[in-house]
C-alpha cells in the first residue's frame, strides 16, 4: 500500500478520534451550567433561566477562566458583550480553548 | 562577488543591544547561497527525500483535518461551533500593548519604546482576520555623542486567517506565531511577560521574526474529566519579504494541561526544510498551585545551534498579612536561565556559553498599567555584566464599531 495513503488513513484516524472523544466527553459538564449557558442572556430562551443555574455557570466559568486565562495573564478589566466575544474568540484560537470553554468563560466575563 | 546571505533575527531586547535585525554576511562554502532570485522557487535540494515525505505527511494531516471537519460540525451542535453567537455579534477591535522600557546593560542605559498593535475583524460565527505588528526602537548614547540615537525597527508579528472548523479544530492560514514551547506562543507580549528580557534560548524554533508563513491547525479537547490536550501542526514556507520573512520548516506542538494540580507539560518539534535541515526540540511545563498565587513556569529547548533552559517563578503578594491593598498588587519574579553554544553557532542566539539569573519586582497600579523593573546579572566568557531594567506596560482595548448589542440601551 503506496505510503501516502497509509499516512493519509492514519491521519483521518487520528483527527477523527480526537473529534470524537472531545464530542463523547462534551456531554459530562455540569448541567446546570450547560443549561445556563444554552440560555444565557440575550438568547432566545434567556426567560428560562433559573438564578441557581445561572449562578452555577457563572462559577464554572470563572473556573475556567481561571485554567485557561489566569494560566498566562492577569484577569483584564470586563468589557461590553460584543467586544467580549470578539476577545475570546480571539482567545480561543491563540491559547487552544475548546468551544465549551469559550462559551462558559464568555459567559463570565459578560455578567 | 559573493552572494549576501540574509541572516534576520528578532533582537533579543534586553540581552542583545544589536543595532539592526538584518545582519549581511557573505555565505560561507558549506552554506547554500539564500533567497536571492526567486524567493518561492524550490532548489534543486528542496522536496528530496525526507523534507518531501515531511512535507506531504503534513499536508495530508490538514487534508485530514478539514475532511473530518464536516463529521465534527455534525456532533457539535451550532451554539457549540459558535459559542459567541448568544451574546450578539461580535464586533472588530484594536488592542495594543506598549511600553517604555529603559535596561541598563553593563552600565550603560537604552531607551527601548514599543508598541505593539493587535486587530481583531471576526467575520460570521466561525471566522477571524487577526493581526499583530511590533513597532520597537532601542536608543543608545554613542561614545562621545550627547544624544540618543537607534533606529525604528517594524515587524508583523502574525496576520492570520482563522476558521473555527468546530469546538476542538482551527484552521489558520496566513503568517503566524511559531508555536514552538511557551513563551512565544503565550508569554512574548509585552503586557504579559513577567520580566521584560528574552530567555537565552527563545530564537531556537521559532524562524525569523519569530513567525512562519503557511497554514496551522490546533485546538483542544478534553480527553477525561481531569486531563485537557491541546495541538498545533503547522507548515511554513520560505519567505523573503520583509518585515514578513520566515523560513521553511513543519513541526508540531502538543501540551497536557491537568486542572485538579494546574499543571501543564508538553513538547514542541520543527524540522528546517532548508539549509542545514535540523531539527528543534523542546519541552515545557507551567504550574499554578492552587492556594498560592503562584506561577511556576519552565522551557527547554535544543536544536544544532545550541540548547538550554529557563525556568521562572512569579509570586503575587495577594497573601501578604500586612498592607494587603497595596502589596496585592505587587509581585515578586525570579528566572535562572542558562544556555550552551551548538555545533553550528547562530548569529540569533549567543556565540558563547552563558548563564544568567534576574530578580523583578512589578506593580499592577491597574490591570492594564503595570511598572516593572528587574535586576539581573550574566556569565559568560565575553565578560560578567548587570543588567537593569525599569519601565511602564500598558494596554488598552478599543471598539472599531458599535460595543454595546442592539437594544442594550432600551
Amino acid at each position: 500500500m503506496p505510503r501516502h495513503l497509509i499516512l493519509f488513513l492514519a491521519s483521518v484516524i487520528t483527527v477523527g478520534a480526537a473529534v470524537w472523544v472531545g464530542a463523547q466527553e462534551r456531554t459530562p459538564a455540569p448541567a446546570a451550567a450547560s443549561t445556563a449557558v444554552a440560555t444565557a442572556p440575550g438568547s432566545a430562551h434567556s426567560s428560562a433561566v433559573t438564578p441557581r443555574a445561572n449562578a452555577a455557570a457563572r462559577l464554572e466559568g470563572e473556573k475556567r477562566f481561571r485554567a485557561n486565562c489566569e494560566r498566562c495573564h492577569a484577569a483584564p478589566g470586563k468589557f461590553p458583550p460584543r467586544m467580549m466575544a470578539t476577545i475570546v474568540r480571539h482567545m480561543r484560537v491563540r491559547a487552544n480553548i475548546t468551544g465549551e470553554d469559550a462559551r462558559l468563560i464568555l459567559n463570565y466575563m459578560s455578567q | 562577488m559573493k552572494s549576501p546571505c540574509i541572516l534576520k533575527f528578532r533582537a533579543n531586547r534586553v540581552t542583545e543591544m544589536r543595532p539592526s535585525l538584518v545582519i549581511l554576511v557573505n555565505c560561507p562554502a558549506n552554506v547554500a547561497p539564500l533567497r536571492a532570485a526567486a524567493p518561492w522557487s524550490p532548489s534543486p535540494r528542496q522536496h528530496t527525500g525526507p523534507s518531501r515525505r515531511l512535507f506531504w505527511t503534513v499536508a495530508i494531516i490538514l487534508l485530514a483535518t478539514l475532511v473530518s471537519t464536516p463529521y465534527a460540525n455534525a456532533q457539535a451542535p451550532d451554539a457549540q461551533s459558535s459559542p459567541e453567537s448568544y451574546e450578539g455579534e461580535p464586533i472588530p477591535i484594536l488592542s495594543a500593548g506598549m511600553g517604555f522600557i529603559t535596561p541598563f546593560e553593563g552600565g550603560a542605559p537604552h531607551l527601548d519604546p514599543l508598541i505593539s498593535p493587535v486587530i481583531l475583524i471576526p467575520l460570521g460565527n466561525h471566522w477571524l482576520i487577526e493581526s499583530r505588528d511590533t513597532f520597537e526602537a532601542s536608543f543608545v548614547q554613542p561614545p562621545g555623542s550627547g544624544g540618543f540615537r537607534g533606529k525604528v525597527l517594524k515587524e508583523v508579528d502574525y496576520v492570520q486567517l482563522d476558521y473555527i472548523a468546530n469546538p476542538y479544530l482551527t484552521v489558520t492560514v496566513g503568517r503566524y506565531l511559531t508555536p514552538f514551547g511557551i513563551f512565544n506562543e503565550r508569554l512574548y507580549p509585552i503586557w504579559i511577560r513577567d520580566l521584560q528580557s528574552d530567555p537565552l534560548i527563545l530564537p531556537i524554533g521559532i524562524g525569523p521574526s519569530n513567525a512562519g508563513t503557511g497554514a496551522m491547525v490546533r485546538g483542544g479537547f478534553a480527553a477525561g474529566p481531569q486531563i485537557r490536550i491541546n495541538y498545533t501542526a503547522y507548515f511554513s514556507t520560505l519567505s523573503t519579504v520583509s518585515p514578513m520573512d520566515s523560513d521553511r520548516f513543519a513541526g508540531g506542538r502538543l501540551g497536557i494541561y491537568l486542572p485538579g494540580p494546574r499543571l501543564e507539560f508538553g513538547g514542541s518539534f520543527q524540522h528546517l526544510l532548508e539549509q542545514e535541515r535540523s531539527n528543534s526540540f523542546g519541552f515545557h511545563f507551567a504550574w499554578q498551585p492552587l492556594r498560592v498565587p503562584l506561577d511556576l513556569r519552565g522551557e527547554y529547548a535544543r536544536s544544532i545551534h545550541g540548547s538550554g533552559y529557563w525556568i521562572e517563578s512569579a509570586y503575587r503578594l495577594r497573601q501578604a498579612p500586612f498592607w494587603n491593598n497595596e502589596l496585592r498588587r505587587a509581585q515578586v519574579v525570579a528566572r535562572a536561565q542558562q544556555f550552551f553554544v551548538g555545533a553550528l553557532p547562530a548569529a540569533s542566539l549567543l556565540p558563547v556559553n552563558t548563564q544568567q539569573v534576574e530578580f523583578g519586582l512589578n506593580y499592577y497600579f491597574r490591570d492594564d498599567l503595570r511598572g516593572v523593573s528587574s535586576y539581573g546579572r550574566q556569565f559568560s566568557a565575553l565578560g560578567n555584566e548587570n543588567i537593569w531594567t525599569v519601565g511602564l506596560t500598558y494596554r488598552f482595548v478599543v471598539p472599531l464599531g458599535r460595543a454595546e448589542a442592539r437594544g442594550a440601551n432600551n
